[in-house]
């Protein structure tokens, strides 16, 4: 139970309102319930009593001294067969007997013997009355022959009216609580909408940072979450330009380190020789300068990274065949583009523009006329398939080419690192690469971005 | 041809400077942006070598400003980082070709002689107009298969016509693309390859390669055949 409103506040919030309302609510229908009950009761016994007052009142006293009743009392009820207002009085010790005219040929069970100047109240339940609330009152009453006589007087009412009257207040009590109830819990919901609603807005910005289709929050926030959102920008824009100042310093670092390179080769080169030294320096400059590019690629690769942009793939490509076109105008490389304008990559332009120019650079080296270039988004995950119509790579030598410094051609210029870079900076997005044949007679090469 | 080289490394300017000139290219080199932008101005380059991280103004806005002032000789940029995003920028900034560093001298002579090849139009090493055929590559010439020796001058003139085979060269242009900049432009020189290429290339004159267009300069009118 605990697990399932612990992910949202809103959940949350509402389960502990709606129990502490109903808690609340519950608390009080019972209060009043009872509060009204006991009121009710006391009305009732009030009116026993002062009708046992009103039977004493009416009593009169025979040539002997004792009590006698009237036919006819004051309270009309009692003079009504069925009336629901019953009234009997007993003297044990005379065998006298007294029943009002609503009692007639009902039995006296209700009747409690009472001792002198005691009131006892009680709830009887009589076949043919049903319940019944009586109040019995002794006295004693002295005869002119000076003898006490002990009456004992019982007053019974319906309790019928008394509990349909109970229930009447019940009814209302519950419908209005239960009125009040729901008409709190739409408030509350509403109220606990409208509070979170930063927060949910919140969320959505994030989102869509988070899809890439915005790379800050700028949204307006109460004043409780205007620090948290400004310390997501700033970690957002912090984690960008440490991006950049790291990429800014790795090139830094290759530019100070392939300058002394070149001068190197340069000299190497200058002796134009095939054997001696220089056959050496040349090759160990070589040996160097792919370590450096190899490993300051690897150390740039920035790896999938949810705080940026969504990056078009279709502009970067066409940006890259143009270039392409350029340097190999004399192959007048027909090339096919089928990418889906909103096939989006999310990462490092300068990652894409790597394994895009690497990829692309194979194909149009060794494609002899036509190249197509295929990509689509699969959710936020990319898929995209460069292929050529060259002469491909044989099965056994497609783990060799990724192999870092193996050129499979070395008829055609080229550094040698760039598939093994390639591999490198879909590591870092945990992408993957598959090499295979394409149906146009060259290479084809897929990479996929996962989607997570 | 003239070269320019814009490169800040003197350690890879000169070298390359000494090894271009060894090939028969006239250099005009540069240390930053501002100065290989003035020398690509002023002078009647063909080709450029233009390294990307220059001081004073990168080699993309020296790139840049050369084509806004109409300046189409091919252009190919050293960069020392070799990403894609620095090659593709260079490129779409009117580059023509790259070449990572460290590089090998033969490579960039490689590129440097497609670059001005391709800019004339012609898409092979060697040039083939009739029975003349020259290599680019290994700076020879053959007439009908057979051999001609020619000195370095010659061959540049040479090169430079038929390179531009059909268009009309000024005595001036010849001058400006062979020469250094402190050559006495008023000598008659040019006079002088010009017949001795027809004394070398047509001996027998049946082929009159080279027309004489007066006031105007030279013409090679024999038809491109490869």
């Amino acid at each position: 139970m605990k697990w399932s409103f612990k992910g949202s506040i809103h959940a949350r919030l509402l389960v502990a309102a709606s129990l502490v309302l109903s808690a609340f609510l519950g608390f009080t229908g019972l209060a009043l319930d009872k509060a009204f009950r006991s009121s009710a009761e006391e009305a009732l016994k009030a009116r026993l009593q002062s009708s046992v007052y009103a039977i004493l009142a009416a009593a009169e006293e025979d040539e002997a001294g004792r009590l006698s009743l009237p036919k006819i009392l004051t309270d009309p009820r009692f003079n009504m067969p069925d009336s629901g207002l019953y009234a009997s009085v007993i003297a044990p010790q005379l065998e006298f007997k007294w029943r009002s005219a609503s009692s007639i040929g009902l039995s006296l069970s209700y009747l409690q013997m009472t001792e002198a100047g005691q009131s006892r109240y009680q709830m009887t339940e009589t076949p043919n009355l049903g319940r019944l609330m009586t109040l019995s009152f002794g006295v004693v009453w002295e005869d002119f022959a000076g003898s006490e006589i002990s009456y004992v007087l019982a007053v019974a009412e319906d309790l019928r009216p008394h509990l349909e009257q109970i229930n009447a207040f019940r009814n209302t009590l519950l419908l209005w609580l239960g009125g009040a109830a729901l008409l709190l819990l739409l408030a509350q919901g509403w109220v606990l909408r409208w509070g979170l609603q930063p927060l949910r807005s919140i969320a959505d910005e994030l989102s869509r940072i988070e899809s890439g289709q915005s790379d800050q929050l700028s949204g307006h926030y109460p004043q409780e979450l205007i620090g948290l959102a400004r310390n997501i920008n700033s970690l957002i824009r912090h984690a960008q330009a440490r991006q950049q100042r790291y990429r800014d310093s790795l090139g830094d670092l290759a530019h100070s380190l392939k300058t002394p390179l070149a001068i190197l080769q340069g000299l190497a080169d200058q002796k134009q020789e095939t054997e001696g030294p220089s056959r050496v320096l040349d090759e160990q400059v070589s040996r160097m300068n792919q370590i450096v590019g190899h490993q300051l690629q690897r150390a740039a690769a920035s790896g999938r990274n949810t705080m940026v942009k969504m990056l078009l793939v279709r502009p970067q490509v066409e940006r890259i065949a143009r270039s392409l076109d350029k340097v190999y105008r004399e192959k007048d490389i027909d090339y096919q583009l089928e990418i889906s304008d909103k096939a989006g990559f999310m990462g490092d332009e300068g990652d894409l523009m790597e394994v895009l120019g690497n990829l692309m650079d194979n194909a149009w080296k060794y494609g002899s006329g036509r190249v197509r270039i295929s990509g689509q988004g699969i959710g936020e995950g990319l898929v995209l398939t460069v292929e050529d119509d060259g002469k491909g790579i044989a099965d056994d030598q497609i783990v060799e080419v990724v192999q870092r410094g193996r050129r499979m051609d070395e008829q055609a210029p080229g550094q040698g690192i760039g598939l093994a870079v390639v591999e490198d900076i879909l590591k870092a997005y945990r992408g993957a690469l598959k090499i295979g044949r394409s149906p146009l007679g060259g290479a084809r090469f897929t990479i996929l971005f996962s989607e997570h | 041809m003239r070269v320019l080289i814009v490169e800040d490394e003197a350690d890879i300017r000169e070298p390359l400077v000494g090894r271009l000139e060894q090939e028969g290219y006239t250099v005009d080199a540069a240390a930053d942006g501002r100065e290989g932008l003035f020398l690509g101005r002023e002078y009647a380059i063909d080709v450029g070598i233009v390294d990307i991280g220059l001081p004073v103004m990168s080699g993309i806005e020296v790139i840049r400003e050369l084509r806004k002032q109409d300046k189409h000789f091919p252009i190919l940029i050293l960069t020392a980082r070799g990403n894609w995003q620095d090659k593709v920028e260079g490129l779409e900034a009117g580059a023509d070709d790259y070449l990572v560093k460290p590089f090998h001298v033969e490579e960039l002579l490689a590129r440097l002689n497609a670059l001005l090849r391709r800019a004339a139009g012609w898409s092979q090493p060697v040039l083939s107009c009739g029975p003349i055929e020259l290599d680019t590559r290994t700076q020879s010439v053959t007439l009908n298969n057979a051999p001609v020796e020619l000195t370095a001058y010659e061959y540049k003139v040479l090169e430079y016509l038929m390179l531009h085979a059909g268009e009309v060269i000024s005595k001036t242009d010849l001058t400006e693309h062979i020469y250094d900049q402190d050559w006495d432009r008023d000598s008659n020189v040019i006079e002088v390859f010009v017949r001795r290429l027809r004394k070398k290339l047509d001996p027998d004159e049946i082929y009159k390669p080279i027309e004489t267009l007066r006031g105007r300069g030279y013409r090679f009118v024999l038809e491109k055949t490869a």
